[in-house]
């Protein structure tokens, strides 16, 4: 299937966590289309920020060539890059993208984590070469706008701050039509990989679920209407789960509720109805382990909330919001005559109850008319976008799309310890890096 | 005859083919043969609607009707029931996950009295054979009471207690031994109803009749959205709006009912609907995470938290991500949440760092929005307009219905309303009720339901008597103790079985001194089911008839509402004007109102011992009102003098003012001293009753001057008798213990002084002067005379001079000009109005100094306890003279609602071609904008010099004539 290899990358970086993978690919063929599209200077931020509400992401993109090579360290080997080695007689930069993410509240990581990065990585040099300007950086979400005076003092960076739903769709956009396998249905325990033609992506629903849940209509690339959303979310989820459980994080929550009963803590029909369907007394077919009401036994049993256990709570609110975010995206889809769903977002983490949960939703309202599919790097649309905007202001092409156009070849691989806190790693695998090549200024003038 | 038994005829003909309807005749007669007694048992069967739920038995009953017509009068109504009473069952269940909702049927105790007036009006309006029913409905009461589910026992008890299982008849009545061995069927819905029915077989032996879900939610919502004015309002940024519901343009609709989960159902028509969608975060997720999060022990607790919470230190706000910036370019403002509970995530504070009011208003927004999406999601899909909110998780709290509002309106942009419900709890319990089919509710139409405050209703089944009180310290004292002891209570528990009527159920979970507008209570009085009430068919649009002329809830009116409604409601009093002129900067104008009602309360409890319970509901009414006046609906003056009277009934003044109406020996200064008093509660007229005077003092000074001024007249012109005549009404119109200025005018005078005073006093043109065109049409211009009205309906006002010496020779005059005369007069006593129990005496006493009335009045049946020998004589006599007849108008209150008017005063409407309305309650305060379908006269001295300026820009004393000739 590919011709590349890859390879697993332990990554011992000073920040512990960002869950870093990477695997390679080759980037052939792809200049001719490409060299001719760029003919001035402008240095290339290989970095992009999405700062949401309770997480920042960070996407950015590491050269195949020795400066990366120091600060991956034994990362890329030359006999796994294989054809890469050529990359740099190429007019394009090979390498890869990468995936980060910090809590919001924890940023000062994040910039420990760039200052690092900064010092080894390209962007340094690139200041250098810019001589006096003022490196700007891309970046999406509200915290660009509340940080960006905080990146300017510590790094004397300016954000550029793109809008966060162009940086969705954009992001959405390119992982659905470049990278190969990136959307999958999950339902009954079992991953589905579909294969979506590029050409017939639209239209289609964008479920972004982060701190909040937006919903936007995605017409093409760059068309595209925010429809609607809810403010219970992933931040909900988050929230209310911390003040009832004690979690110190996201991922322990979603742990707990792997090992939780709803049934505990949820009003089941058949709870109401003494046991009975309520599909026997009715000609509604609402099955006696439906949930008529989402913590509905908390009220009428004399149990406090130390007599629950934490693991049934967290499954409960899992259900309740996983629940409500694919009613009301089905509901959306439904009133603009959308078949395809796409969830996004950090909220869902690969978490394989949430999106069964999900798509039980969708199919239950939706009759089975519905899917929904979800995004291997569903928690780095925004990111992706933000990055991919800097294509959009004429310098640097991101490579990938090009090449996936034409040799949709590779899938990459999961890496199972790349994690470094996270029990999730077979998730969060998932948020592997992406081989690529951008086109860099810096190569256009060396040829 | 023959066509009603058709087919029973059929199986007789088969059989004797030669005989025909005659012999039917015969035979069912005397009852003999076997196909007559079968047909017989199956008459039975229809007149009591045995176990076949039918919504309509008119035909059946119509077969039967005719034969059994003679009897029907002569039949006790208790008596003539008790087959169907063995079906009406009073009772119907809706049991939830979390609340238990009871709809019950209390009968109305008093039976109606059969008197003599009454049984010759209808024999003459053709009153109870002629009309839309033909079995007795009974009058009574539905009252709405909610239990938690989880409280099921207390459920029973209460049901025990008030015998509501076994028909809810009194004990002494039906025995219940009759019962014991029936099973006893109880409509029930949710899905309690399953789980429970072995619970309620043991404990109270009945069995649970299952009715679906959904069938009776949306059942239950029709009933309401038909049957109850003011059912269905907006609620938006605090401001409560009702919402006029046009039955032909009521569907489709979407009814969104929030208990434990969410059902979204579609309704196409009357039973034609489909339950398309749903949610699981409901009111049953508020509550139980709001438990969970915040300890709070019952549901209304998280509701009154959620009040002083402030949801951003949990709700993460798009200003929180944005740095304090909207995002505007997708229409988000810095204030939207962007992720409830988001900000709980992000700092390191504990669950225990939190405010629990925040957190329950994080969760009320959560939950509300939610639902309101999804609601508007479903409506957006269906194109459905209209929304329609029920469940008990709002519960009138005014937080959750703006929630839900502004969802539905930020997600719609403003296309899309959500209405609400007032009995939104009730909606499954309500269609359970309606399912029994066989009560003949479901025939009942608006105008026969009157709402009432729920104060004393629980006393039906059973009166409660308080305590014999010493002095006066001790009473407060321990009506204060009564009501600290009272708020505590959630779901009181009934006494033991047999002392019905425990109170306090109407109002279970409301805790009277923590109490607030938008917090717990039910928006919800007592139903009150008056059958025999009808929409006056004289009025021309029905539709846009609004009988208040000043809408109270019009903020325009503040200047000029407080002293107009003090005067209105008749105190004169310095004693309740302090207290409005205290409160008059700054309260609202009708919290001063109710602010007296509550001083009128205080009174009673000194004064006099009432039933206990029956106060304490009354104080959560009244708090209830003073916090938000549209709590039970509009309010309009109307009904704010009806709560009055309403009051003063509950609480046994069984004619609060009989003592000022007779003036027992009362000199008016001492009078004016006891004014206070009057007003609030008139318990020192109470006591004085008990001194039984014959000495009718107003009606007797009236009565006595009433040959002089019949003479007079006599020897007038027509043209100027006739000026005279309404000049006269309006002068006696003064004669009003509904205005201050009236009541001071009694300083200075002898009735009879005063009278003539006010006569001389008026000057044409009046304020408002049709009296030319009045005349024009009763006595033609030119020669040519106009043909007499066939038949004028003239309501009236005070008991006195005002109908001594101003309506009888108005009425007198219509009838010697060939006129049939009708006095309207109230059912139920109000300030000093003459009612319709009062007024036959009256005419009687006024027929002895005038043969024209005499002759009336016999005619019209007033006379026949008097003068049983000379009725038939006369008649033959002088069939000349039409009919002087009394019909109630079915209220009790100075003002009058034409919506909602008696069976008889609409019967003898029908023939009717001029209206007289007499007095400021009837002809200004209400109907001054009223139009009808035939001539119509306004006569009114407005003895308010506020109102005068506001409405008619006049002074005080100024006279009123208008006239309206049929449009």
């Amino acid at each position: 299937m590919s011709s590349a290899q890859m390879e697993d990358q332990s990554q011992n970086q000073s920040v512990k966590c960002t869950e870093i993978g990477g695997s390679e690919r080759d980037s052939e063929n792809n200049m001719s289309s490409s060299t001719s599209r760029f003919d001035y200077y402008d240095p290339i931020s290989p970095w992009a920020l999405d700062i949401g509400g309770s997480l920042i992401k960070l996407v950015y993109f590491s050269r195949e060539d020795n400066s990366l090579e120091n600060y991956l360290g034994k990362s890329v080997a030359a006999e796994n890059t294989g054809v890469l080695n050529g990359c740099t007689t190429h007019p394009v930069l090979n390498g890869q993208l990468h995936f980060a993410k910090f809590e919001t509240t924890k940023i000062n990581e994040c910039l420990d984590f760039i200052e690092s990065k900064q010092i080894l990585g390209s962007c340094g040099r690139h200041q250098e070469v810019s001589g006096g300007k003022t490196l700007t950086i891309k970046a999406t979400g509200g915290g660009a706008y509340k940080f960006a005076n905080l990146f300017k003092e510590k790094f004397g960076v300016r954000l550029d701050k793109e809008d966060e739903m162009d940086c969705l769709v954009a992001g959405a956009n390119f992982l659905l039509k470049a990278v190969p396998h990136e959307a999958f249905t999950y339902l009954d325990n079992r991953k589905e990989f579909v294969q979506i033609d590029p050409n017939d992506l639209f239209p289609y629903l964008l479920v972004n679920i982060g701190s909040g849940v937006s919903m936007i209509k995605v017409d093409g690339d760059g068309q595209f209407q925010r429809v609607s959303g809810t403010s219970i979310g992933g931040g909900t989820f988050w929230g209310l789960g911390r003040l009832l459980t004690k979690c110190q994080s996201f991922d322990e929550l979603l742990e707990l509720s792997h090992r939780g009963n709803n049934r505990v803590i949820d009003m089941l029909v058949g709870d109401i109805y003494g046991g009975l369907d309520y599909s026997k007394v009715s000609k509604i077919g609402l099955s006696a382990t439906a949930i008529a009401s989402s913590f509905g036994k908390a009220i009428s049993d004399k149990k406090e909330l130390q007599d629950y256990k934490p693991e049934d709570i967290a499954r409960s609110l899992l259900r309740l919001i996983s629940n409500n975010i694919g009613q009301i995206a089905y509901l959306n889809a439904l009133l603009h005559g959308l078949k395809r769903i796409i969830f996004g977002g950090f909220f869902i983490r690969g978490h394989e109850y949430t999106m069964d949960t999900i798509s039980v939703a969708v199919q239950f309202w939706s009759k089975g008319e519905a899917k929904a599919m979800f995004l291997r790097h569903e928690g780095f649309l925004g990111a992706l976008g933000a990055f991919k905007s800097y294509e959009k202001h004429g310098f640097g092409g991101l490579m990938v799309d090009h090449l996936a156009e034409q040799t949709p070849i590779v899938s990459p691989r999961p890496h199972p310890n790349q994690k470094v806190n996270g029990p999730f790693t077979e998730e969060l695998a998932d948020n592997e890096s992406i081989d690529c090549s951008v086109l860099s200024v810096e190569t256009l003038k060396l040829t | 005859m023959a066509g009603s038994v058709g087919n029973p005829v059929l199986g007789i003909g088969d059989i004797k083919p030669e005989v025909e309807g005659q012999t039917k005749e015969v035979k069912k007669s005397e009852g003999s043969g076997i196909e007559s007694g079968e047909e017989r048992e199956e008459e039975m069967a229809m007149a009591a609607g045995n176990s076949i739920p039918r919504s309509l038995s008119r035909p059946q009953l119509d077969v039967s009707g005719a034969a059994i017509q003679g009897n029907l009068e002569e039949r006790d109504p208790t008596i003539l029931l008790p087959n169907q009473s063995d079906d009406i069952s009073h009772l119907a269940v809706d049991i939830g996950g979390s609340l238990i909702k009871l709809v019950y049927f209390s009968r109305h105790e008093d039976k109606p009295v059969e008197d003599k007036r009454r049984r010759s009006l209808k024999q003459r309006f053709c009153i109870s054979n002629g009309n839309r029913r033909c079995y007795p409905i009974l009058g009574g009461r539905l009252h709405f009471v909610k239990f938690e589910t989880s409280k099921i026992s207390d459920c029973l008890d209460f049901i025990k207690s008030k015998n509501l299982h076994c028909g809810g008849m009194n004990l002494h009545r039906w025995p219940c031994d009759t019962w014991s061995d029936e099973n006893v069927v109880v409509k029930a819905t949710g899905g309690g109803a399953y789980k429970f029915a072995d619970l309620f077989k043991e404990r109270l032996g009945v069995s649970l009749d299952k009715e679906d879900e959904m069938d009776c939610l949306v059942a239950g919502a029709h009933f309401l959205l038909k049957a109850i004015r003011h059912e269905a309002f907006t609620h938006m940024e605090g401001q409560k709006e009702f919402v006029q519901i046009d039955q032909n343009d009521l569907f489709p609709y979407l009814l969104v009912n929030i208990g434990s989960g969410v059902s979204i159902i579609k309704v196409d028509g009357d039973g034609k609907f489909q339950r398309v969608s749903g949610t699981n975060v409901g009111g049953g997720t508020y509550w139980g995470l709001g438990k969970l999060l915040t300890k709070c022990k019952s549901f209304d607790e998280l509701l009154e938290l959620s009040q002083r919470g402030d949801n951003r230190t949990i709700d993460m706000l798009v200003g929180d991500i944005y740095g304090g910036m909207d995002y505007s370019k997708i229409g988000l403002s810095a204030s939207t949440i962007a992720s409830s509970f988001g900000k709980a995530t992000s700092e390191n504070k504990e669950l225990e760092d939190y405010r629990p009011e925040d957190i329950c208003l994080s969760l009320l927004r959560m939950i509300s929005y939610n639902i309101g999406q999804i609601a508007y999601l479903n409506a957006l899909q269906f194109g459905l307009k209209k929304i329609f909110f029920g469940g008990f998780f709002i519960r009138g709290h005014a937080y959750t219905m703006d929630a839900i509002s502004f969802a539905v309106q930020f997600w719609s942009k403003g296309d899309a309303t959500a209405m609400f419900l007032r009995h939104e709890g009730f909606l499954g319990a309500l269609g359970a009720f309606m399912s029994y089919g066989k009560h003949g509710l479901d025939d009942l139409m608006v105008h026969q339901l009157v709402e009432r405050f729920p104060m004393g209703a629980p006393c039906v089944g059973g009166k409660i008597h308080g305590p014999p009180l010493g002095d006066l310290n001790e009473k407060i004292s321990w009506m204060e103790k009564f009501v600290r002891k009272g708020t505590e209570i959630t779901a009181p528990v009934p006494m033991t079985p047999g002392t019905t009527g425990l109170g306090g159920f109407e109002v279970p979970s409301s805790r009277g001194n923590t109490l607030r507008s938008d917090a717990s209570n039910l928006n919800v009085g007592v139903l009150h089911l008056v059958p025999n009430l009808e929409v006056f068919p004289l009025l021309a649009d029905l539709k846009t008839y609004e009988p208040n002329t000043i809408d109270l809830s019009d903020h325009s009116e503040l200047e000029l509402m407080p002293l107009f409604l003090v005067d209105a409601v008749g105190t004169g009093s310095e004693y309740c004007l302090s207290i409005c002129q205290i409160l008059l900067t700054r309260l609202w104008l009708v919290r001063v109102e109710l602010m007296m009602l509550k001083g009128e309360v205080m009174h009673l409890l000194v004064h006099c011992q009432p039933t206990w319970l029956g106060i304490f509901q009354l104080q959560f009414c009244l708090t209830r009102l003073m916090e938000e006046p549209a709590a039970y609906g509009k309010l309009g003056l109307a009904n704010l003098l009806e709560l009055r009277e309403e009051c003063l009934r509950e609480f046994q003044f069984s004619d609060a003012y009989r003592s000022i109406k007779q003036r027992q020996l009362l000199p008016p200064s001492l009078f004016l001293f006891f004014c206070p008093f009057l007003f609030c509660g008139c318990c020192y007229g109470v006591g004085l009753t008990k001194e039984k005077s014959n000495y009718r003092w107003e009606n007797e000074a009236s009565l006595a001057v009433l040959p002089d001024l019949l003479l007079e007249l006599d020897s007038m012109s027509e043209d100027a008798r006739l000026f005279t005549l309404i000049e006269g009404v309006l002068a006696a119109n003064i004669f009003d213990w509904g205005s201050r200025a009236c009541v001071d005018l009694y300083h200075k005078g002898t009735i009879i002084e005063i009278y003539r005073m006010s006569r001389k006093k008026m000057q044409r043109p009046w304020r408002v002067d049709d009296f030319d065109m009045f005349k024009e049409r009763m006595l033609g211009s030119g020669d040519e005379r106009p043909p007499p009205h066939k038949r004028a309906l003239l309501f009236v006002d005070n008991s006195g001079a005002d109908i001594v010496l101003g309506m009888l020779p108005l009425a007198r005059e219509l009838l010697r000009r060939g006129t049939e005369v009708v006095l309207v007069a109230n059912s139920l006593p109000a300030l000093n109005d003459v009612t319709a129990m009062e007024l036959p005496d009256i005419v009687a006493e006024a027929a002895k100094h005038c043969e024209i009335l005499r002759r009336a009045a016999e005619a019209g049946g007033l006379l026949v306890d008097a003068m049983i020998n000379i009725q038939d004589g006369s008649k033959e006599d002088s069939p000349s003279v039409p009919p002087l007849m009394v019909v109630e108008n079915g209220c009790g209150s100075p003002c009058i609602d034409l919506r909602q008017v008696s069976s008889e005063l609409a019967a003898a409407a029908k023939d009717a071609d001029l209206i007289i309305l007499e007095g400021m309650g009837r002809a200004i305060h209400t109907n001054f904008n009223a139009r009808f379908n035939c001539d119509a006269l306004k006569l009114a001295m407005v003895k308010n010099q506020r109102l005068a300026e506001k409405l008619l820009k006049g002074n005080i004393y100024d006279c009123v004539c208008r006239f309206e000739p049929s449009s």
